[in-house]
């Protein structure tokens, strides 16, 4: 089937493209103007900007952290508003189901759960596989593990720690590697209660710094497209800019990935020690140039703080509104849910003011990502009135009246002037993304491309405008139209497949043997266990 | 060999579906019970959003009581992995369900490798006289009780000497609990439904959390029902609720009590109940008002039911993704010996296009 989308306004950085113009879809993919060709269908699409689908690389969407917020929440998702049933769970609050269409309707096509336990890499696909419409994809949680930590602790070569690291992309696939608190949920098993990037994991005797740059080094030896994307250290805690500052140091050449910078961006200044280290941060983010970061930028509104990071969760309970709070200490990393509500009041516009210093301070929009790590920051369907503040100098103005003054006087947000462009926008949540993630299929509209598609009619609001979709194609298909979920469909999970050494397989069927007593294949699964026709879709590994 | 009933009456599958199909779209109020693996449980869930229906396990009450654990409080939990390398101190609370006495078993056979002290040792809380999993080698769990206080009473009593204020009867062999607990790394507290109240898992958390202050602790959840626990997690994603949701409205409603389904069908609320579980299916008291169809592995049509078709079991006769209390989250199970015997899911899904023009989602 041959598709034309007529006289939209192309906003296309990576091809160039960026002007009205046509765009044509055969089938799956996105073709060159056929010579004479007549389109089967023809979307018209003047007055409207057409971009490729949007990528969100940090998203907890699914596995079982959770998964377990949904079972200590009962009350936070009662369902809405009532629509007509003929859609299948179209009425249930916060699923699997609502996910992909809430998803889909922004123009979102690809998301990544940035955050899967090894051990339940089943639990997380079964769940992904249940999100449609959009493309998913996973990152692999290390460096809490015993295996790891022993292997840093023994002097292995590096050679078996990257066969290691290929195995659990390769076994649990993922797309990448996600580093959480190194070493931090370790120490918490033996009462440590606060961890540095210099503190050692007592038993193992192995510092934070040693294990993100082994995994760091492993990672880009291995060719994996996705540098480790690193959750630093003393999140949430004043003068945690400095921690930030010193993680961005060790990248040191090679490729890494600060996940939520807004959560770091926080001084010790003011009468409350606490304050906005943001600009500081946004110049060594500009300075160096190996680095990306993600945002994680705080909406305010009741959300739950979903984290591997247990040693921080556990210290957030006091916090908890409603006070209730699930605390799990896992095989490696584990996790916390905890219930947070971000006030206008000091601390709250203070996160918020600093969130967005950083999304407008760092010059790049190649290397700064758009989140709100959700649902840590604020749920993923506050995207919309994000795009606006980050777009329109009056919106934030707005804003500001009702927050804290004292938190403003702080932050230097009132300073700032700069709006994102359509074409900024584009990078930062599309090109970027697929860029980052070595999706080359996708984040662009060149011939050969994916036809993941977004138009938006254009609107004064830009949050109305962005958060309704005029239409949406996924693969080709045609999933959104005028803001609503026109068709469903089942997408896969993008996946690495790196080689696995034989050697690596037997040793870790020797470990869990002796130290679990089970097998291997009790955290094995087949293809086929997805329920699913095609759950996986796979992603080439850097030459 | 036969595998599908209306009535007394052997049928082809096709038939008994259709029929099934059409009780269950005549009905006003259905209700689904099911004991069934995670695919089953997708398509079950699939299937109570068409229809309208309360969907809980079949044998709901004890994971109500974990579910609600959840829901009201929260908790501290800790792997079985890490249960296994780390806990020093290991502590049965309450009478847990068979299934996981294996578990209990293996704890007592092993040393804590990750532990500096590389051993165990075993207390139990309850009545005097409560049973408790066997341990290796004659080995005796200490027994901490209040005479014939209940669990919950047990459990403050045990926090409130912890404490060190004071209590009405002490808890016997409290020193010795005392003493462990100075020198334990990480005591681990296996918690289940089976037999605890809701109060006395509160009530342990409460203590988990007091110690948490100064020094580590956490709690094993072993559900009562693996399968169960299966579904309130495949629920949970679904629908974002857990078991015993209904879709009377259209839209999914987490109601403990009132979606209830032995309750609802107890109650005479319910006018069809669909039970799905390959376990041998328990006669049914007959109802007048309530039709009843079975989904079961069984060679005979089951007493009582409308409709009955037969089933495989899950990781028996088909391959299976179910929960594993063994690693604390779903497992992938290769047939053991597999059959013709078609999967619940496949069932459910046949009805469902009997009773519904389209497909379901899953
Ligand atoms: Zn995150």
């Amino acid at each position: 089937m041959l598709t034309k989308i007529a006289g939209g306004d192309i906003i296309d950085p990576v091809n160039g493209r960026l002007g009205k113009g046509d765009l044509w879809i055969k089938d799956d993919k996105i073709v060159p103007a056929p010579a004479g060709g007549a389109a089967d269908r023809t979307i018209e699409a003047s007055g409207c900007i057409v971009m490729a689908g949007a990528i969100d690389i940090h998203s907890h969407i699914g596995g079982g952290n959770v998964n377990t917020a949904r079972l200590l929440l009962p009350e936070q998702h009662a369902a809405h508003q009532v629509r007509p049933a003929t859609t299948p769970l179209s009425n249930a609050g916060w699923s699997t189901f609502q996910t992909g269409c809430l998803y889909a309707k922004m123009g979102f096509t690809t998301v990544v759960e940035p955050a899967m336990s090894p051990g339940a890499a089943l639990h997380t696909h079964l769940e992904l596989a249940d999100i449609p419409i959009i493309d998913k994809a996973t990152l692999a949680i290390l460096g809490n593990d015993d295996f790891l930590l022993s292997m840093i602790r023994d002097d292995a070569p590096r050679t078996m720690i990257e066969d290691y690291v290929a195995w659990t992309v390769a076994s649990t696939r993922a797309l990448g590697v996600k580093v959480i608190n190194a070493g931090a949920a370790a120490a918490f098993k033996e009462n440590v209660r606060t961890f540095s990037l210099d503190d050692v994991v007592p038993s193992y005797g192995v510092s934070s710094r040693k294990i993100v740059k082994t995994l760091q080094a492993a990672v880009d030896s291995l060719g994996l497209p996705h540098p480790l994307h690193v959750h630093c250290n003393n999140l949430g805690s004043p003068g945690s800019a400095d921690t930030a500052a010193a993680t961005i140091a060790a990248a040191d050449g090679l490729p890494l990935h600060l996940a939520h910078l807004q959560f770091y961006g926080y001084g010790t200044e003011g009468k409350r020690g606490f304050s906005s280290a943001a600009a500081r941060l946004a110049e060594l983010v500009n300075a160096t140039p190996e680095v990306t970061i993600d945002i994680g930028q705080v909406m305010f509104g009741q959300t739950v703080t979903v984290s591997s990071d247990v040693m921080r969760q556990f210290s957030a309970r006091g916090s908890a509104h409603p006070k209730k709070t699930v605390i799990h200490d896992g095989d490696g990393n584990g996790g916390g849910i905890v219930p947070y509500s971000y006030g206008k009041d000091f601390y709250g516009t203070m996160q918020w003011a600093i969130g967005l210093e950083l999304f407008l301070l760092i010059d790049d929009p190649w290397r700064v990502f758009f989140t709100t790590d959700h649902p840590n920051g604020a749920p993923f369907t506050a995207y919309p009135a994000l795009f606006e503040l980050l777009m329109s100098r009056e919106a934030r103005t707005e804003m500001t009246a009702g927050l804290s003054r004292s938190a403003l006087a702080l932050s230097t947000l009132a300073a700032i002037d700069r709006e994102y462009t359509f074409e900024e926008i584009a990078i930062m949540t599309r090109a970027a993304p697929a860029k980052l993630l070595g999706l080359t299929d996708r984040g662009h509209l060149g011939a050969g491309a994916t036809a993941d598609i977004a138009i938006y009619r254009r609107d004064r609001s830009i949050a109305k405008m962005l958060g309704r979709a005029a239409y949406v194609f996924k693969d080709g298909d045609l999933v959104v139209q005028d803001g609503e979920i026109v068709h469903y469909r089942w997408g896969k999970a993008l996946r690495l497949k790196p080689p696995v050494d034989k050697a690596m397989v037997r040793r870790l069927e020797e470990y869990h043997q002796q130290r679990y007593g089970l097998s291997l294949d009790w955290f094995n699964f087949p293809d086929s266990a997805i329920a699913r026709e095609q759950p996986f879709g796979e992603v080439p590994c850097r030459t | 060999m036969a595998v599908a009933w209306i009535g007394n009456r052997e049928v082809l599958i096709e038939h008994a579906a259709a029929h099934a199909a059409s009780l269950l779209s005549s009905s006003r109020c259905p209700v689904l019970s099911f004991d069934t693996d995670i695919d089953g449980t997708r398509a079950a869930i699939a299937l109570a959003e068409r229809a309208g229906a309360a969907y809980d396990h079949a044998d709901g009450a004890a994971l109500a009581r974990e579910t609600a654990l959840f829901t009201d409080k929260g908790a501290m939990t800790v792997a079985p992995g890490e249960t296994r390398r780390r806990a020093d101190v290991v502590v049965i609370v309450g009478e847990l369900p068979r299934i996981q006495h294996g578990l209990v078993g293996e704890l007592a056979g092993t040393v804590p490798d990750l532990s500096t002290g590389n051993q165990r040792a075993f207390f139990v809380v309850g009545p005097d006289g409560m049973s408790v999993p066997p341990l290796n080698d004659g080995r005796k769990a200490t027994r901490l009780s209040c005479g014939q206080a209940s669990l919950a009473a047990t459990l403050a009593a045990l926090r409130a000497q912890y404490k060190g204020q004071r209590t009405s009867q002490p808890v016997s062999n409290f020193n010795d609990f005392a003493k462990a607990l100075a020198a334990a790394h990480f005591p681990v507290f296996l918690f289940s439904g089976h037999a605890a109240e809701g109060l006395a898992l509160e009530m342990l958390q409460g203590l988990i959390a007091d110690l948490n202050r100064k020094s580590r602790a956490s709690g094993l959840h072993l559900p009562a029902n693996e399968n169960g626990w299966g579904s309130t997690l495949a629920s949970a994603w679904m629908t974002g609720f857990p078991l015993r949701t209904g879709f009377a409205r259209g839209f999914p409603e987490f109601d403990p009590w009132r979606c209830d389904v032995a309750r609802m069908i107890a109650a005479g609320e319910a006018d069809l109940h669909l039970r799905i579980s390959a376990a041998t299916a328990q006669p049914q008291k007959k109802r007048a008002r309530m039709a009843l169809i079975v989904l079961t592995k069984t060679e005979k049509p089951v007493a009582g039911a409308a409709v009955t078709i037969a089933i495989g079991e899950a990781g028996l006769d088909h391959d299976a993704v179910v929960y594993s209390s063994r690693t604390g989250s779903l497992r992938s199970i290769d047939a053991q010996a597999a059959s013709q015997l078609p999967s619940a899911a496949t069932i459910i899904r046949l009805i469902a296009t009997h009773a519904f023009a389209e497909a379901l989602p899953c």
